[in-house]
């Protein structure tokens, strides 16, 4: 368990862009204005996470999830709310600014104890979904070597089609394809490709919305290809800067719940 | 027939000529279409339900056979050297194109999850090689108190440690075995020895093995039936038109085969063994007749001479080939395709040999001329209807002492239904491997050291029941059945399943104690630790033990031999537990290689058994119709009854166990026995309606057919007892098995049935 800062790290992820100036623009260019997209301090949302295995079976979880931006920290803190065998179960996690690892907690409502998780993979996949980690953002820029391949159109928008190769070999992904669309860096589709070169998984951006100004996904969808499994994440409910306290991001918040 | 059979003699040439330009095409054919079907799945019958389900569980689950590489140090593992090469070695094979990077599985790629005082540690249990003795010792503990990988990952003396490689069905190659062979030995040093192992090397090893084995065979199988057919027809002519017969029409069946685009499987090899065996009794016949014709006639032309010989004997070869045809066509009941195919190939090889026997012979003999007369003992030639003391005296004996010969036969058919009883059925590979093989030594070595190289699912459905395997009750009830098979059972080695995982979270999530290792009573809590454990675990590992609506359930029992008594021994402790899964509405069913392997097996068996009984009722009735005799009829199957009895009686007193090919030999004896029995037959009533005296007729048959059967037994047997000398068991058993049943046969034409035919006093009146 890993991170649960999920507002916020969609959002950086899908790789955003501000405002186009040059239009001679480098590989690295593009992507650090996709990663440099403006957020909120907090946000507030539900989201609703639907696997779907190679027989077509579903599992759908429901998730109100809050986080924050401290400076040098970022919280933010889950808690289940359907299925119900699970409901009530919380999540907490801070990252922090520094080399420091993540700190995370996990509440389950039968065991009626908050426990200390500690993990040290990064490319640990989100709660058993097709996304990792670092797919949701915490990714760093110089991992990899940029190389702006082309200019397209992706259903009728003009996008930077960038390629980012991994620096360390025994990364999971040899390399990355990413579609950002011109007009605002927001990513649109990205293809990951395994150890040996061939494509992993898909990402694909269903719906992009502007939120109190800011660019927020809040309809996505990541397939792999190679296992024929996918998941789909939605939010609903999407509020920022409503002033979230910080309090909140305590043990005792994730006992009580919201 | 005779006359158009006489005809044909004009046109010796064209017929000459048509026959091999047809073998020209069949072989042109079978260089292009035939191929070989190593697959073993594609042996089974799709639309058998046990098959249906099986195959999907393998795809809920991902279940797979695995490839076992194992590495041992005695020194032991948890040092540098050892970890340093279990990393490499897991890359590499990580990187083989046959291989899915996350189907391998070793202590470099597990997750270790354990319980601390404040909360729970997801690690890696390496990623770098520890170096420091501290660090070694660390990684050793924490491997010891995890028991979902100490004595499954790293054997419990900590010598020898695994990587698994699952694979899919159809991957395995020769080159593909090799170059993990390389890989693995590239590893090795003074101190570390590397095993591999798995039922995709024991399975594909075999595949290849037999057919390898049998190509360098048959062509020793072939020259020593040539070097003796040579001495017992004392023609070299003859010799090679009888087995000219034989490779004809192995190349039609086999050259059809490759026409209508099915595929050679395992069983398929055993059409030539049949044709063979079959095939050169016509040859054989025709022969023996011809000769003692131009031994009476020494100036008769060619033509007269075939003319006569197909006078007297097409009768009886087109009986033999029909009757056996059809005792190979009851093979259709079988549910399993491939003997279908062995059944319907053999049976137009048969039908193929006959034609070649009435016409290529003909022809050949035509072209190439006879044999040369042999002079006869006058003294011997008793008024021209004998040339044999032997076989006269032979003939007596055997009816003077004809009690003998019934309570002989009594005797023994009560022996071998005894011994029948001993029979068991294998569907165990690597019992088709010698003891002392580098594939059994290793199977056996990695078995000592960890749960076992074989595995049988248990699938616990629902059916649609969802979230049943929450259940605790429900999940208590699995983990009492798994304690109990695995404690109950020598042969099982470990047991895996959800309950597994929901035993260590709970450990986990309270500190690690030992009195947490249990199935939590309630509901919600194993909803959570499962929740838990798939975010921070691999996911993938609970899809190999539960599908996603935790309606069905993956239990694995890991087995040390793979033997059906392995398997049926497990089934049978399971079995008491359908009740209690039954009062949650969850059904048992089976999934895996093993268990499939194991109702193929019975499946082939039981088709075996009722075309058997259906062959011997259709023969029955054909020879009743074509002697116009009931009793005939029944006499004829007398034969093929005792060399069936022997044949399981022996297997049964000797441990051999029944398998896919011991099962379908059984047919032989039906296809052998008959022809002798006809043979016999026709001989019998030939004579009988030129003489009075039983003792006569009995004593001209055994001249004339007598002879030749025993010919055609001692040909056979010689050829195939060359097998023994096999290096692959299955193919020593066959070729003794072959052996004994033309002996059988034999034996059991000239002696039990000719005393039959002599008491029952068919074609004499009686009292006579």
């Amino acid at each position: 368990m890993k991170n649960l800062k999920l507002t916020t790290v969609i959002i950086i992820s899908m790789i955003f862009g501000g405002y186009t100036m040059s239009a001679q623009l480098t590989g690295r260019q593009i992507v650090d204005k996709a990663y440099n997209i403006p957020t909120g301090d907090d946000k507030t949302s539900t989201l609703t996470m639907t696997l779907t295995n190679k027989q077509g079976k579903q599992r759908i979880r429901k998730i109100k999830q809050f986080s924050k931006d401290m400076g040098n920290v970022e919280k933010s803190i889950m808690f289940f709310q359907s299925p119900a065998d699970v409901k009530n179960t919380s999540f907490m996690n801070w990252t922090y600014d520094s080399d420091k690892s993540d700190d995370q907690w996990i509440y389950l409502p039968a065991l009626k104890k908050v426990k200390r998780i500690s993990s040290d993979s990064k490319s640990d996949y989100f709660m058993g979904s097709d996304f990792t980690y670092d797919d949701l953002g915490d990714r760093k820029l110089d991992a990899d070597t940029h190389k702006l391949l082309k200019t397209e159109k992706l259903n009728g928008v003009d996008c930077y089609v960038v390629e980012s190769v991994s620096k360390d070999e025994d990364y999971m992904y040899s390399k990355t394809k990413t579609w950002i669309r011109k007009s605002n860096f927001v990513g649109m589709k990205k293809e990951f490709y395994d150890e040996d070169g061939e494509l992993l998984k898909i990402l694909t951006i269903k719906k992009v919305q502007k939120i109190k100004g800011f660019w927020v996904i809040t309809n996505s969808e990541m397939k792999n290809v190679q296992k024929n499994h996918k998941t789909s994440m939605v939010l609903t409910n999407v509020q920022i800067n409503t002033g979230v306290s910080d309090s909140k991001f305590s043990q005792r918040t994730m006992m009580r719940g919201m | 027939m005779e006359k158009i059979l006489n005809k044909l003699l004009n046109f010796k040439w064209i017929i000459m000529i048509v026959i091999l330009a047809i073998s020209l095409l069949f072989i042109f054919e079978m260089k292009e279409n035939t191929r070989m079907e190593t697959d073993l799945d594609e042996y089974m019958p799709e639309n058998h339900p046990a098959f249906i389900y099986s195959d999907k569980a393998e795809s809920w689950f991902n279940i797979n056979d695995g490839i076992i590489i194992a590495i041992q140090n005695k020194k032991g593992v948890f040092n540098t050297e050892t970890l340093d090469t279990l990393k490499q070695l897991t890359k590499r094979f990580q990187k083989f194109e046959e291989i899915n990077k996350d189907d391998v599985t070793s202590l470099y790629t597990a997750d270790n999850i354990v319980g601390t005082e404040d909360g729970m540690d997801v690690k890696r249990f390496y990623k770098r090689v520890p170096k420091s003795k501290e660090k070694l010792e660390n990684l050793r503990k924490n491997v010891k108190s995890n028991e979902m990988i100490y004595g499954r990952l790293i054997s419990e003396n900590e010598q020898v440690t695994v990587i698994i490689a699952e694979i899919g069905d159809d991957v395995f190659t020769q080159d593909f075995y090799s170059r993990i062979l390389k890989t693995a030995e590239a590893s090795e040093t003074d101190d570390i020895k590397i095993y591999v192992a798995g039922r995709p090397i024991v399975e594909g090893t075999m595949a290849l093995l037999g057919p390898a084995d049998m190509k360098k065979m048959v062509p020793i199988v072939i020259l020593v039936i040539l070097v003796v057919l040579f001495i017992t027809l004392r023609s070299f002519k003859g010799t090679l038109i009888t087995l000219g017969v034989v490779f004809l029409s192995t190349i039609w069946a086999f050259g059809l085969m490759a026409l209508v685009g099915i595929p050679i499987y395992a069983v398929s090899t055993m059409i030539p063994v049949m044709l063979i065996a079959i095939g050169v009794a016509d040859g054989i016949h025709l022969y023996s007749h011809l000769q003692t014709f131009i031994n009476h006639n020494p100036k008769a032309s060619k033509r007269i001479v075939v003319k006569d010989m197909l006078k007297h004997m097409w009768k009886p070869v087109v009986m033999t080939s029909v009757t056996t045809a059809v005792g190979f066509i009851s093979l259709l009941t079988s549910e399993v395709y491939p003997v279908k195919y062995f059944g319907i190939f053999t049976a137009f090889g048969v039908m193929m040999a006959m034609v070649f026997s009435l016409v290529f012979l003909p022809a050949a003999i035509m072209i190439f001329g006879l044999p040369k007369a042999k002079i006869i003992d006058k003294e011997e030639d008793k008024e021209g209807h004998s040339h044999s003391k032997l076989a006269n005296n032979f003939a007596s004996l055997v009816i003077k002492n004809k009690y003998i010969s019934i309570i002989g036969t009594a005797a023994i058919v009560i022996l071998s239904i005894i011994g029948m009883q001993e029979i068991w059925i294998n569907s165990s590979f690597l019992d088709k491997f010698e003891d002392t093989s580098e594939i059994v030594l290793t199977d056996k070595f990695i078995n000592e050291n960890f749960g076992g190289t074989s595995s049988l699912n248990l699938i616990l459905d629902a059916d649609g029941k969802k979230d049943i395997f929450k259940d605790p009750e429900v999940l208590k009830l699995v983990n009492k059945m798994q304690k109990d098979v695995d404690e109950k059972l020598q042969v099982v080695g470990n047991t895996f399943s959800l309950t597994d995982y929901v035993n260590r979270m709970n450990k986990v999530m309270n500190a690690d104690k030992e009195e947490f290792n249990t199935i939590p009573d309630s509901k919600n809590m194993i909803a959570q630790y499962l929740l838990l454990y798939e975010m921070s675990g691999d996911p993938e590992n609970l899809n190999k033990v539960v599908d996603y609506d935790y309606e069905k359930l993956n239990v694995t029992f890991q087995l040390k031999k793979d033997d059906s008594n392995a398997i049926n021994s497990a089934l049978d402790i399971l079995k008491t537990y359908e009740d209690d899964f039954k009062k949650h509405g969850i059904t048992m069913n089976y999934a895996g290689s093993g268990y499939k392997g194991l109702v193929f097996t019975d499946l082939i068996l039981e088709g075996q058994i009722k075309s058997l009984i259906l062959s011997l009722l259709t023969i029955i009735v054909l020879i009743s119709l074509m002697f116009k005799n009931i009793k005939i009829g029944l006499i004829s199957s007398v034969p093929i009854i005792v060399t069936a009895a022997i044949s399981f009686g022996i297997m049964g007193f000797l441990g051999i166990p029944l398998s896919t090919t011991t099962a379908l030999l059984s047919s032989i004896a039906i296809g052998i026995g008959i022809d002798y029995a006809v043979h016999f037959l026709e001989q019998y009533r030939n004579n009988a309606a030129n003489t009075d005296d039983k003792m006569h007729a009995a004593q001209k048959t055994m001249a004339h057919s007598g002879r030749a059967i025993i010919y055609n037994a001692i040909v056979v047997i010689a050829g195939f007892l060359v097998l023994m000398f096999s290096v692959f068991p299955p193919n020593r058993e066959l070729g003794a098995l072959v052996s004994l049943n033309m002996f059988t046969s034999f034996v059991g034409t000239l002696t039990i049935m000719l005393v039959l035919l002599y008491i029952t006093n068919v074609y004499f009146k009686k009292g006579k």
